[in-house]
Parts: C-alpha cells; structure tokens; sequence
C-alpha cells in the first residue's frame, strides 16, 4: 500500500467559502471532506494526510505558502502527492499546479491532479505533472476523483504508463513511440492508415493526424541595437568550429557540450589548421580550408577596423548542431547567453549550419 | 545567419540572413577568392545593419551576393 | 503499363547441392553463390548464413534488405545497377515471398548500418525479424572507406543485389504459386468512371542528400542527388528501378526490399478505380541547401496540381533537416490545392520533450508517424552475432556510441541504429503518442 498525501482548498477542506480563502496552511492526519472518497476508491494507495490552503493564501502569498507547506512535509513518509481537483476553478487550479510542482521538485514523487479544460492551470502546468482532464463543477467529483485514483493505483502496480489521450490527462509535451499493439489497439501498417487518412480528408471526412503541430516557438524581439560602435559583440556557432585539439571534447553528432576560445589575438580572422571543424552533420573540407566560412571572423575583424562595430568579445562560442535534440539545444543557448549577459555582450552573430 | 530559415523560423528567430549552404555558410567553393571575400564581407555586413533595425515579426534580410 | 508478380511462397530455406526451388523449400548451393558474390575482387571474405524468425540471431552492421527476385520477361533486375538500364515495371517478375537477403559487414560498420535481432523483445523491431533470411555477410579492400563513419558499402551492396537476382533465378522457369497483377493505364486514357474518383499520387523523398557521389538513392542507376523531381509509374518503384543508398541514419532507411515492396503503392494500386484514381508516382528527393529543397518542393506541387491531382501523400526518408523538404513540399501542395497527407518519423529525444520535426507548419494537418528515431533500448545478449557487434558503438553507427555494447553481449542504442525500424515505406505498425 503506497502512502498518498491530498492538497485540496478551504472549501473542499470543509473550512469554509469565500470568506475564509485566507485560510491559511495546514496539514491534518488523515483524510478530510473530499479525501475519503479518494481513499473509498483506490485500492493500493492511501491518502494519509491532508493538506488544506486557502485559494488566496496561496494566490497572494504564494512563495510563503509553498515554503510553509513544504515544511509541514518533511518527515512525512509519502510516494504519491494528490492535489485537487480543481474543476474549472482558476485560482484553485494554478494552487494545485504550483504545490505539485514544488512537491515534485523537492521529493521527486509522481504528482497528479484533475482540472477542466477551461482551467487557466491547464496551460500553465501541463508540462510539469499529470493533470487528468476533470469535470467542470463540483458535480463531477466522483468521476474526476476515480480518474485520479485509478492511476494511482497503477502507478502504485508500477503497471506501464499508456499515453495521455488514453489514461485522460493532458498531454506533457512528451512524445514517445509505441507499438500500436501495445496499446491495445489493431495493428493498422502506416500504409493503411496514411492511405485511409488520404481518402478521410479527400471526402472531408473528419480524421487526426497522428502529430498535431506543437505551438511554434515564438520569442518576443529584442531591441535594434542604438550603435554597434558602443557595444560588444560576440560571435556563436552551432557549426563545431573549435582550436584543432577540440579542448573540451565537444561531441561531433547529439553535442550536450559547448565551449568558449580566446579569439582576442586572432586579428585577420581564423586560421588553419589551428582551427577546425569537428561537426559530423556536413562535409567539413570548406570549413577545415577556411573557418571562417563558418564563423565569418575575418569579416567581422574588417569591419572593426574600418569603424562599423566597435568591440569584440574576447570569446566565441561554439557547439555542434547536429542530432542536438532540441531540448539540450535550449539548454545549452541558454548558458551560453548566461555567460554573454555576464559578459555585458548586447550584440550577437549566429551562424548555424 | 543560416542557410536552413525555415528551421530557423520554426524555432523562433526573429532576425534572419540567409547564408549559401550548409557546410559553408559563408563561403563558396566555386568562386575565386575575392569574390568569395566580397561575398563573406556583404552578408556579415547585411547581420550587423539587421542588428540596428528594429523589426516587428521574423523578417529575412535580403542578401545581393 | 502491366506488371506481373509471380510470387514463391518460402517456408524452408537450406543449403544443399543445387540452388533450386521446389514447394516452399528453397535450396542454396553457397560455393556457386558465393561465387557470384566474389565476381567483385573487391570482396575479399564471405560467408553465407540462414536464419529463421525465433533463431537466437542478432545482426550488425546490416547495410541492406533485398528480396530476391528475377526477371522472367520485359527488362532486368535492377537497371542501371547491377544491369544496363532497362525499362522497368512491365512483364514478369519472379519474386521469393516470406524471405529476404540481408547484407551484414564482417567487421566494419558505417553511419547508415543498423542491427536486426531474430528473437526476443527487439525481433518485431523490423520486418526482417519476422523473414526467413539468407544472411550475407562479407569484408572489402574498401580501404579508403574503411575508418570512415560515411561509408559506401559499394562492394558488399552490389554484391547483395547479384546475389538476389542470382537466387531469384531459380524459380525463373518454375509456375508461380500466385499472380499479382499491377497496371495502370496512361493517366489521361482511363474510363471516365476511373477518371471521376478524386485523383492522388505518391511522392517519395528517398534520400538523395549527399553531395558526393556513391551514397544516394538510385534511380535507373542514377544518383538522386543530380534528378529533379521527375513522375514515375508505380510499377517501376514495385520492379527494382529504385536501389536504396548508404546515407541515412537506418531507422529511417527504404531499404531496396521495401521499395519492391512498398506498401503504400500496393495500397493505393488497390484503391484505384474503387475509391481513387492513382495518378503514379511524383519521385523527388532530399536536398542539402534551402533553394533547392525549395526548388523540389514547387516542382513536385507544379506536377502533382498539372498532373490533376486532387490528393497527395509524402514519404520523407529521413529527419533532421529533410523535414524542411517534407514540411516545404507539403505546404507547397496545399497552397495549390492538393489535399496533403505526410508519412515519416520523428526526433523527440529520449526524454520525449523534443520539437518532433525541425520544421513545421500549420498546413501540415494530417500526418502519419511511424516511430520516433531517440527511443532508448536495452538489449539483452544475443547467443550468435553474425557481423561485428562492437562495431554498433565503435563505427559511428547512428544509433549507437561509445561503450554502448557490454562485455556480456547486451548493449545499449537508440531507435537510430534499429535497421529500417520506423519503415516509413508503410511497413511500420507503431506510432508516436503524447505523454
């Protein structure tokens, strides 16, 4: 029997409405309000302590909150953490995601709550837990609450996880293959589906695409800078140029590395062979000649001396790009522009290949 | 400065130059050296000019060598 | 234009005194096929293996998949290959059904090589764990290739192909067990009932993206990388005109057996004049620059829309950098008017969180996936490797790298290096799901 602990608000904690949403943090032994019907409904996991916080306890005072109620945790035995649900109540929603979250964190134990659709805690903490899509008002407590007790039953067998659509919460943004058998589902070939998907859009049938397109990337743009005669710049590569002993090991093919190089002594622009590329995703006979066809160093350097751009960072920064999932990719740029900020770049060439 | 835009453009990137390929972006084989110079020279130049222009969506900046 | 498949239903393959055929046993003389193999002096070892589905087989590096096959009447196996280019597509073709020839380095393996296993949890990994498979397995004096990770495995490929079309001979005067009948007819000399249903063609992007010559897709014996997107008839893909190349990371590789075979023509070949009027094949290719992925992309939409299709589905050997082509010529369909339907894998990392295809679009609303190419295994051992298994993680094989195989004979790889596992010829029976 695995031990559950059960975040729920003042309401559902049986403390009161409205008037009493300042309520603050507690911890109680046992099950309150809506826990035991959890407790009714799993087989191998108990609910052993309530936690219960005020929807704007936790809204307004939300660092103090979870600090006080990470606290009330420690040395508390738990393997799974409860919160919700939160149907379409907002506040109540983004309370469930922030405490989960910061239970996750902290103790690293699968986290689950229930929230509706329309629940803004959707959006926000999706990514970050198991959020099974619940009903929009109170009344849907016991199916919501049988959702979550289900699977956390399972988690309990250690049973293998199915997908999201399938066990009902919302998707994490993680993709994995599966055997269509695995899941239970016919063995269709790719052929059959593709061709059967072909003729469901032909006749305006409705079909899924079996990849939805993610959101793109949007990132807001940066300023112009005024003059880049009063500014450092700094030249960044994901073309796997490196000094020709590759110093640091950077990897030729799914980099989780990247390095920094002196370049301040290197006034015409790289040379060869002291430089050189070690990128396993193009053909490096151009860049081994001349790096600077991938770094456009030499350029830049012309361009110093004439006066169009005033100082270069003493650095360049570089990885390779190639089977680099995008995950270490955004990883990696983000301690890179890390190291620019602390550099006080403002300006920044990329050259990607 | 890529060759690729349209990776770039999924993955977020406001300000793009394109460059001649993959494995030289900033060069190209098949011209003499001057010329390839003239050409590294001019699509740094167009980088450094995007970096002072203010724009309000992802915006490609032409390249004339 | 007719083709007709004479099929041979193997259900024993041995070796014995002459190679021949006769009900469902396929007999091997291997001094005379091995003799065919070595007509290239640039094999210097080979040996021939058989393996059943349940054998405790693994095979690594596997460089090619080949059904073995001959031509009865109208052309050769493999035109512009093994053969002098020939039509392909019409007449008769002998073909091996339920088996296949595999190609596996002695030693050496290449980025684009891959591991097949006969048994255990891996064996539905790839179709070939479910053949009765003739294993090829050889060394070259490709010295010049020899430490490279980009190899192109000329000798022992073409080998593998001679060797097919050897074995394929036997039944070449014998009574097939079963016809299949392909036929098309000029597009714009079909009844007008056919005419009526809404009209789609196939457009494949075999891989065709490296720039020197030797690794790429062929086509008649013509390197991908110097084609431009050009229409085919179903029936030459189905009769050996296509040869798959030595480039790609292998989960995502066609092989040359699942060409002749491809599932998603035969498919459509059988909706047409039913449900469809299959207009044939647009045959386009992968590209390394963005103007020419973005050349093909208006070509191919250019001949699909002239073509008078209403429909299109593309098959993208490969991902990476060709989802830019796959994405491109997809939006490029839409934006004419050709309803577009995709095929291909994905790359969301081990952990899952990676964008799936390095380019997207919103007009690429209907896709089919067939496997993602960072799933993470653990193999158990295997009681017989035929080929090197260290080379899995000493060669630069996608899949693999350094120290991935223990000294017990498990290891450890990514989906990458699975031989041809993602099939997204069709043959695939997995999908991608969110978590």
């Amino acid at each position: 029997m695995l031990k559950a602990i059960h975040y729920i608000n003042q309401f559902f904690g049986q403390v009161g409405g409205e008037d009493m949403a300042d309520y603050e943090p507690e911890i109680r032994t046992g099950t309150v309000g809506c826990t035991q019907i959890f407790n009714s409904l799993a087989k191998d996991v108990e609910v052993t302590h309530t936690v219960i916080c005020g929807d704007n306890f936790m809204a307004s005072r939300t660092d103090e909150a979870l600090a006080r109620i990470l606290a009330m945790l420690e040395g508390v035995e738990f393997d799974i953490f409860i919160a919700g649900p939160a149907f379409n109540a907002g506040r109540y929603g983004a309370a469930c995601g922030q405490v989960c979250k910061a239970v996750k964190e902290k103790h690293g134990v699968p986290v689950i709550t229930s929230m509706n659709e329309e629940n803004p805690g959707v959006e926000l903490f999706h990514k970050d837990m198991y959020i099974f899509r619940g009903g929009n008002r109170a009344t849907f407590m016991k199916q919501d609450m049988e959702k979550l007790a289900a699977f956390a039953d399972r988690i309990a067998r250690g049973g293998k996880l199915l997908p999201a659509v399938m066990e009902g919460y919302f998707p994490r943004g993680i993709r994995h293959e599966v055997f269509l058998e695995d899941i239970g589902r016919e063995p269709v070939m790719a052929a059959d589906r593709v061709v059967d998907m072909m003729i469901a859009k032909l006749r305006g049938e409705p079909y899924q695409t079996e990849l939805p397109m993610p959101a793109l990337d949007r990132v807001p743009v940066a300023p112009a800078v005024k003059d880049l005669r009063k500014v450092r710049l700094a030249l960044v590569t994901s073309g796997g140029i490196v000094p020709r002993e590759n110093p640091d090991r950077i990897q030729s093919c799914s980099a989780t590395k990247w390095g920094k190089y002196d370049i301040s002594g290197l006034e015409k622009g790289f040379t060869a062979p002291e430089y050189k590329t070690i990128h396993a995703g193009y053909d490096p006979e151009q860049a081994d000649r001349n790096p600077n066809v991938v770094v456009p160093l030499d350029a830049i350097r012309a361009y110093q001396r004439e006066g169009r751009i005033g100082e270069v960072d003493d650095y360049y920064y570089t990885t390779v790009g190639t089977g680099t999932t995008q995950g270490e990719a955004a990883r990696m740029g983000r301690e890179i522009a890390a190291v620019l900020h602390e550099r006080n770049v403002e300006a920044v060439v990329l050259t990607a290949t | 400065m890529c060759n690729l835009t349209n990776i770039a453009k999924t993955v977020g990137v406001n300000k793009m130059v394109p460059t001649v390929s993959v494995p030289y972006p900033l060069g190209n084989p098949q011209l003499r050296p001057d010329d390839e110079w003239a050409l590294r020279y001019h699509r740094t130049g167009v980088a450094l000019d995007a970096l002072e222009t203010d724009v309000s969506e992802q915006t490609i900046f032409p390249v004339k060598i | 234009m007719k083709l007709e498949i004479g099929k041979f239903f193997v259900k024993d393959m041995v070796f014995g005194s002459k190679t021949g055929y006769s009900r469902g046993v396929l007999t091997i003389n291997k001094e005379e096929a091995l003799a065919v193999v070595k007509e290239d002096s640039h094999i210097t070892e080979a040996d021939l293996y058989i393996v059943n589905p349940g054998d405790e087989v693994r095979m690594v590096p596997v460089k090619e998949a080949i059904e073995m096959r001959c031509k009865v009447s109208g052309g050769v196996m493999f035109p512009g290959m093994t053969n002098p280019v020939t039509p392909a597509g019409q007449g008769r073709t002998h073909a091996l059904k339920d088996c296949s020839l595999i190609v596996v380095g002695k030693h050496w393996g290449s980025f684009q090589d891959g591991l097949i296993d006969m048994s255990g949890p891996f064996q539905r990994n790839t179709i070939y764990g479910s053949l009765k498979n003739l294993v090829l397995v050889g060394d070259t004096d490709e010295e010049f290739e020899r430490r490279e990770q980009q190899k192109k495995n000329r000798a022992l490929r073409w080998a593998g192909h001679r060797l097919a079309e050897y074995v394929g001979k036997c039944v070449a005067a014998l009574e097939p067990e079963e016809i299949e009948t392909w036929e098309l007819e000029p597009v714009n000399r079909r009844e007008s009932i056919v005419q009526e249903l809404p009209s789609v063609v196939y457009v494949l992007q075999p891989q065709t993206q490296m720039e020197a010559m030797g690794y790429n897709t062929l086509i008649y014996g013509w390197d991908g990388n110097h084609m431009l997107p050009t229409f085919m008839h179903p029936n030459e893909l189905l009769d050996g005109a296509v040869v798959s190349g030595s480039f790609m990371p292998v989960s995502s590789k066609m092989s040359t057996y699942e060409h002749c075979n491809n599932p998603v023509v035969k498919r459509l070949m059988k909706e047409h004049g039913k449900t469809l009027n299959f207009l044939g094949i647009v045959m386009s290719n992968l590209n390394v620059a963005m103007d020419q992925k973005q050349r093909s992309a208006y070509m191919v939409a250019q001949m699909a829309k002239n073509l008078g299709a209403d429909g299109a589905i593309v098959a993208e050997e490969g991902y990476g950098n060709p989802d830019v082509d796959y994405i491109q010529t997809i939006v490029e369909l839409e934006k004419v008017g050709v309803k577009t339907v995709g095929i291909s894998n994905e790359c969301t990392g081990r952990d899952g969180a990676s964008q799936p295809l390095v380019a997207l679009d919103p007009a690429a609303n209907a896709l089919v996936s067939t496997g993602n190419v960072s799933q993470y295994f653990e193999l158990p051992p295997m009681k017989t490797v035929l080929g090197e298994l260290e080379s899995m993680g000493r060669d630069g094989l996608s899949g693999g790298w350094e120290g991935c195989v223990r000294a017990d004979g498990s290891l450890v790889m990514e989906n990458n290096g699975m031989f041809c596992s993602d099939h997204i010829s069709g043959f695939s029976v997995k999908t991608c799901m969110d978590y």
